[in-house]
């Protein structure tokens, strides 16, 4: 395979550097450079800037209204934001209910969603995992009843992310009970009656996950996504998009980059921490994996296009997730003993990101980091159950 | 002695114990005394019939001096010792390369087994031939269909006037081709699950219809073979146990070695030699032993050593008090096949292109290439990952695996 | 005392340390003190001194129980299971320290209080910016006077007195300092973990005690207060392992506990070996101490790097084995996970204690 760029996509890398340095807001750089995750606000705010600079949707096809941009440009793209600090496009928007509309929803749907996903402007709460169905989703007891052209919805959600700023729910629920996998994806308002969400403190105090609870809520039949009874498919095909998403390549590229200047500082004894042959050997380690990971991207990306039905998804989540943690614990070893202190957000310390405690500039979100850092393996389907899946796909065990 | 290695040598020693201290004093001085005939410079380059009949006159030896099977009973030629005894005659046997890894085997398992459930008639007829090392017993348990699931093993037995017909095979029997004895599982009733149908024996290795065929290995091991039976017969009074119960009584056969020593490196060179290694070696115009890489591999190396030994002491202490020692001893094969695997790797690293190249006289537990080649002791006597469902199971109390096999004949499974 | 009166002893100790935990070991009140930038449970430092906890393993010559290490050992491992904090370990370091000395004006004015808990001890060696406190450090002292500063350490907000190493022209000497001066400034930040009631210290011309003198012998202290928070690492591992197994019992998925997946199995397992080599090594060392085996300070390096993989290892996984139930603020686990890397960086790190015990194995010694 030959990666270098040709003329054409290498002028294109130099437009998005352009348009990086003049229209990338300085908060929200700065922001990430201090290693904090963007805010909600930042990324729909950015998404707007993207789509008036007329970049519709650097992900989308051009039949979706999107840029129509090939893969290694949508790649370029990503890449040069994540390396300047910009936030990455929504992915839940972008990656996962985006296209899901856009490939099996009805018109309607696709009219009602369309440009709203393009400027930025909606937030999907995703409700699939129940208290006793999280790995086994299938085990989902959400049941959606048709009456007249409305469904009524009863059932318990748990750890949506986002459900409390979302004005989009999609549910995943049980239409057919006789079925083993009679589920349906539907749409909700979360201001509807009988919504009712109540919001779960994660590890490092931080509030995005959610009880996100259906008391008989009224939807209209309108709100099917697709065909009822194919829930599960979809699910899967959407699963799968997410997981190829938290391979996060731009984001890990970025935290190797920290990584590499963290460990090249001047410590106060003297000494650099890139100069420990140990360090240095583990952190070429990590660089290789990202390598690695970039490439499979890459080939997944053109394979999809050829409609491979391999769950790839599952693995770049697997490694990808686990090299956002190994990074991450390098990163804790390299802040050494300013890792002692905990760095609040921005948003919710009194100073605002002017005055921060002590430590190196990046300190605070690597910090943060560690708490957070624990879900990756867990999210979008825990890593022991994707290598399972992986056991079964590729190696047909 | 630098204080390095007086640090590094086996502690296993029990203080209070006096009478213990003594044995070991008289057992080194004993072993000083006719170990040399026996080892080193002597076994060089010995084919392997003039190396096994030298293992025998070095096993008759020890026998006369009631060092023979320390555990097993006098009666039949055994020390009638104790097992904290074998286990301090052992420690110190293993600091000479002496010819007894073809009794390791026999005298470990079969005999023992043997010993405990045969007629008294045989036992002893039978019984001071093999402590003497005359006899070789071997244990027939795999098959090709049977490994970390014994149970599934297909070798007929047949019953047949007096006794039983056998037909099947055996494979991976360590010693078989030098064996005189060797004990067997067999399946005596395909109709009831599999566990149920299985039957235990001892056979003369030497009836007919039994063919023995060299495995080769990655290294020269000249241990492993296959086993043919045709129509091999077997008179009842060899079997040991009830009809049926011979899963039992294997299960009891691997349970005999429970605290058994393996030496704490598992054949292979010591933890110094790879420290001297990195001194000698050079990277970056630096000794290897300064690198970050390599010091954290030895630090590691040293620590699972240290908790391995501090382990093992407080099992003898347990064993000495007449206490059941506790479960943690069972963690001891699963590290140091992999520590083997590991610092070999690193070792040949270490040396090179030099590491490429293969001694054909070297052995493990002198030589890093052989100790890395041969990672056998991570599958013999339990695999690393059923050794590891086993500890969950049975020491911390989780489920077992989701069995489609259970309750169902074993017919239904041949298929 | 005999071996078998020592046995019950100790017995006794983990008994009654189990039962003040019942009381005071409660979700919410270990909650709560992460919540606080100094986050110390006074309540149940009063109920551990009611109990004597300071002075178990101080000789009884000096007022203490004279359980020795082992009795601390013991106490510190139920310490370590509950996730609590006490600063337990400083006591009989300070004592140790003071009886050795020759100084007897400091042994005389501070060796009851401590004893009796009426006084808290914390010991603070590592420097802002330095990678071990096992180097030479740069607080400076002329005499009885301090200057300079100490990273963050635990119980440094809330102690009377912390025992420093500094730098006598050229040589680590080791110090006394009440921290209750107008030389001494205390600053504290939230944490990772509150609940150590971290505090950074900085000396003007502050005045302190002169203990002991020498490198080898602040080797030594360190290698004491490294074996004893072993135990509480090993304590704190040990109750991530039994929390993951009464999870994997618990919870079903796909018709099954989730125990009975190897994936899940296998790294249970993983933790048990962990922790076992740890036990092995502390167990070792503790023995070695006991002993008088002068090459107990390596096996205490090589208990303290067991402890801390193994801890950081099962606090870990014990989050994975609980799925998203784990990453929440309501379950116990993260509670561990912080304690494992402030107990793991509070000494110093991993690579600095793996120099030492290379050093002190000897390893290097025979290069030369
Ligand atoms: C930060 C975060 C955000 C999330 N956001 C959302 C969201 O927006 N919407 C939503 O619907 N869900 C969301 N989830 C839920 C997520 O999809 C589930 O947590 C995940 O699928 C695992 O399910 P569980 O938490 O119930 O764990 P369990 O299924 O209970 O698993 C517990 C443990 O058992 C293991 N295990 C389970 N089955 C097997 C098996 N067959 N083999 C081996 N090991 C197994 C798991 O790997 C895990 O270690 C989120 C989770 C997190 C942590
Ligand atoms: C040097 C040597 C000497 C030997 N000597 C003898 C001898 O004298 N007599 C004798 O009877 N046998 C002998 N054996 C055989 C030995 O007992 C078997 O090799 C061993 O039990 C494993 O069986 P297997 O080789 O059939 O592997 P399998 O059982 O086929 O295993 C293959 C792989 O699957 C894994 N696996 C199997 N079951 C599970 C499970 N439930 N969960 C997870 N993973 C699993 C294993 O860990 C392994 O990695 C010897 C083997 C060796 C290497």
């Amino acid at each position: 395979m030959d990666f270098s760029l040709d003329p054409a996509d290498e002028a294109f890398r130099d437009e998005v550097r352009q348009f990086l340095r003049e229209k990338l807001p300085a908060d929200i750089a700065e922001r990430s450079r201090r290693g904090y995750h963007p805010l909600l606000a930042d990324v729909q705010a950015w998404t707007r800037i993207v789509y008036d600079h007329g970049w519709p949707g650097p992900n989308w096809p051009a039949e979706w209204g999107g840029c129509g941009w090939t893969h290694l440009r949508q790649f370029i793209f990503e890449e040069e934001c994540a390396l300047a600090g910009a936030p990455q496009l929504d992915v839940a928007s972008f990656r996962m209910f985006g296209p899901l509309i856009m490939t099996f929803g009805s018109d309607a749907l696709k009219n009602r969603y369309r440009d709203p996903i393009l400027r930025g402007e909606t937030c999907w709460g995703q409700g699939f995992s129940e208290p006793n169905a999280g790995s086994d989703l299938g085990a989902l007891t959400t049941r959606a009843v048709r009456e007249g052209d409305e469904y009524v919805i009863n059932g318990r959600k748990i750890w949506t992310t986002n459900a409390h700023v979302a004005n989009v729910l999609c549910v995943l629920a049980r239409t057919n009970p006789e079925s083993r996998r009679g589920f349906s994806m539907i749409i909700v308002d979360p201001k509807a009656p009988g919504v009712t969400i109540r919001p779960i403190i994660d590890i490092g105090e931080g509030h995005s996950l959610n009880e996100t609870i259906f008391e008989d809520v009224r939807t209209p039949v309108d709100n099917l996504i697709g065909e009822e009874g194919q829930g599960w498919h979809y699910a899967k095909s959407l699963l799968d998009n997410e997981r190829a998403s938290s391979a996060e390549i731009p984001a890990n590229k970025f935290n190797l980059m920290k990584l590499r200047q963290m460990a090249q500082r001047k410590r106060g004894d003297g000494t650099r921490l890139i100069d420990d042959p140990g360090f240095a050997a583990r952190l070429a380690r990590l660089e290789i994996d990202l390598q690695a990971l970039e490439f499979l991207t890459l080939r997944a990306l053109t394979e999809k296009a050829g409609g491979t039905r391999l769950p790839v998804g599952s693995l770049l989540k697997v490694r990808g997730s686990e090299l956002f943690q190994k990074t991450g614990e390098m990163q804790l070893e390299a802040l050494g003993d300013y890792v002692s202190y905990a760095y609040p957000p921005p948003e919710q310390s009194p100073h605002g990101i002017a005055a921060w405690p002590p430590g190196p500039a990046f300190a605070p979100g690597v910090v943060a980091d560690f708490m957070y850092r624990r879900a990756t393996t867990i999210y979008g389907g825990a890593n022991e159950v994707q290598r399972q899946i992986i056991a079964r796909s590729f190696l047909e065990l | 002695m630098s204080s390095a290695s007086a640090l590094l040598e086996p502690r296993t020693a029990v203080p209070a114990e006096d009478a213990l201290e003594r044995y070991r004093l008289d057992a080194r001085a004993w072993l000083a005394e006719h170990a040399p005939r026996f080892s080193g410079a002597v076994r060089r380059g010995l084919p392997l019939e003039r190396d096994v009949a030298l293992g025998r006159a070095w096993q008759a030896l020890k026998a006369a001096h009631g060092y023979g099977a320390i555990t097993l009973p006098k009666r039949y030629g055994g020390g009638g010792g104790t097992e904290l005894q074998k286990i301090v005659f052992t420690e110190e046997e293993l600091r000479y390369d002496l010819p007894v890894a073809y009794f390791s085997i026999s005298l470990s398992n079969p005999v023992p087994i043997f010993l405990r459930h045969a007629p008294e008639t045989f036992r002893q007829r039978l019984g001071p031939p093999a402590i003497r090392g005359e006899h070789i017993w071997c244990q027939l348990f795999s098959e090709p269909a049977a490994g970390s699931d014994l149970a599934a093993l297909r070798l007929r037995a047949e019953r047949q006037g007096d006794g039983w017909v056998l037909n099947g095979q055996k494979l991976w029997t360590s010693w078989a081709q030098i064996a005189q004895w060797g004990v067997i599982v067999t399946r005596t009733d395909p109709d009831v699950p599999k566990h149920a149908g299985l039957t235990y024996f001892f056979l003369d290795m030497r009836s007919p219809g039994i063919s023995v065929r060299p495995i080769r290995r990655l290294v020269g091991h000249p241990d492993l073979n296959e086993v043919y039976f045709d129509n091999v017969y077997v008179p009842d009074e060899q079997r040991l146990g009830e009809v049926g119960g011979g899963f039992r009584v294997a299960i009891e056969t691997l349970m005999i070695e429970r605290y058994g020593i393996t030496d704490e490196t598992a054949s292979s060179p010591a933890l110094e030699a790879l420290v001297e290694l990195a001194r000698r070696a050079r990277l970056n115009g630096r000794p290897a032993l300064a690198d970050g890489e390599v010091r954290a591999a030895i630090a590691r190396a040293y620590v699972e050593r240290q908790g391995l030994r501090s382990i093992q002491k407080r099992a003898m202490e347990a064993i000495a008090a007449g206490r059941e020692p506790g479960p943690e001893g069972a963690i001891r094969k699963l590290l140091l096949g992999r520590m083997r695997q590991q610092l070999g790797a690193l070792a040949l690293d270490l040396m090179g292109a030099d590491g490429i190249r293969l001694d054909p006289q070297g052995e493990s537990s002198r030589d890093f290439a052989h100790a890395w080649l041969d990672p056998s002791v991570r599958i013999a006597g339990g695999t690393d990952e059923v050794l590891l469902n086993t500890l969950a199971e049975r020491v911390l109390g989780l489920p077992q695996d989701h069995r489609p096999d259970k309750g169902v004949p074993f017919r239904q499974l041949e298929s | 005392m005999s071996s078998s009166d020592a046995e019950e002893a100790l017995c006794q100790i983990r008994d009654q340390v189990a039962r003040l935990q019942h009381r005071y070991a409660t979700p919410e009140r270990l909650k709560a003190l992460l919540d606080q930038t100094v986050g110390f449970d006074r309540a149940l430092w009063q109920a551990a001194v009611e109990q004597g906890q300071p002075a178990i393993a101080v000789p009884e010559h000096a007022g203490g129980m004279g359980m020795g290490w082992p009795g601390l050992a013991a106490l510190m491992e139920e310490v370590g299971k509950a996730v609590v904090s006490l600063p337990l370990i400083a006591t009989p370091v300070v004592a140790e320290a003071l009886l050795a000395s020759d100084d007897e004006a400091p042994a005389a004015r501070y060796l009851a209080p401590l004893v009796s808990g009426e006084l808290i001890a914390c010991v603070a060696f590592a420097e802002p910016g330095q990678t071990s406190p096992l180097q030479r450090p740069e607080l400076a002292c002329s005499g009885d006077t301090l200057n300079g500063s100490k990273a963050a350490a635990a119980f440094a907000a809330v102690a009377d007195l912390a025992l420093v190493h500094a730098d006598a022209d050229g040589a680590s000497q080791l110090m006394l300092v009440p921290l209750d001066q107008p030389g001494v400034t205390r600053r504290t930040q939230p944490g990772l973990d509150n609940a150590r009631a971290h505090a950074a210290l900085q000396f003007r011309d502050a005045k302190a005690y002169p203990l002991l003198r020498g490198d080898a012998a602040i080797g030594k202290i360190m290698a004491r207060v490294a074996l004893a928070t072993a135990f509480e690492q090993i304590g704190g591992a040990s109750a991530c392992l039994a929390c993951a197994r009464g999870y994997a019992l618990e919870r079903k998925a796909f018709g099954q506990p989730i125990g009975r997946f190897q994936a899940i199995k296998h790294k249970l397992v993983d933790m048990y070996w962990r922790i076992e080599i740890a036990r092995g090594c502390a167990l070792d060392a503790l023995d070695a101490l006991e002993g008088g085996n002068p090459l107990w300070p390596a096996l205490a390096a090589a208990a303290r790097l067991a402890a801390i993989e193994a801890y950081d290892f099962a606090a870990r996984e014990n989050i994975q084995t609980h799925g998203a139930m784990g990453v929440t603020w309501e379950a116990m686990p993260h509670h561990y996970y912080r304690r494992a890397r402030c107990l793991a960086l509070e000494l110093g790190s991993t690579q600095a204690w793996r120099e030492y015990l290379l050093a002190e194995a000897g390893f290097d010694a025979a290069a030369a």
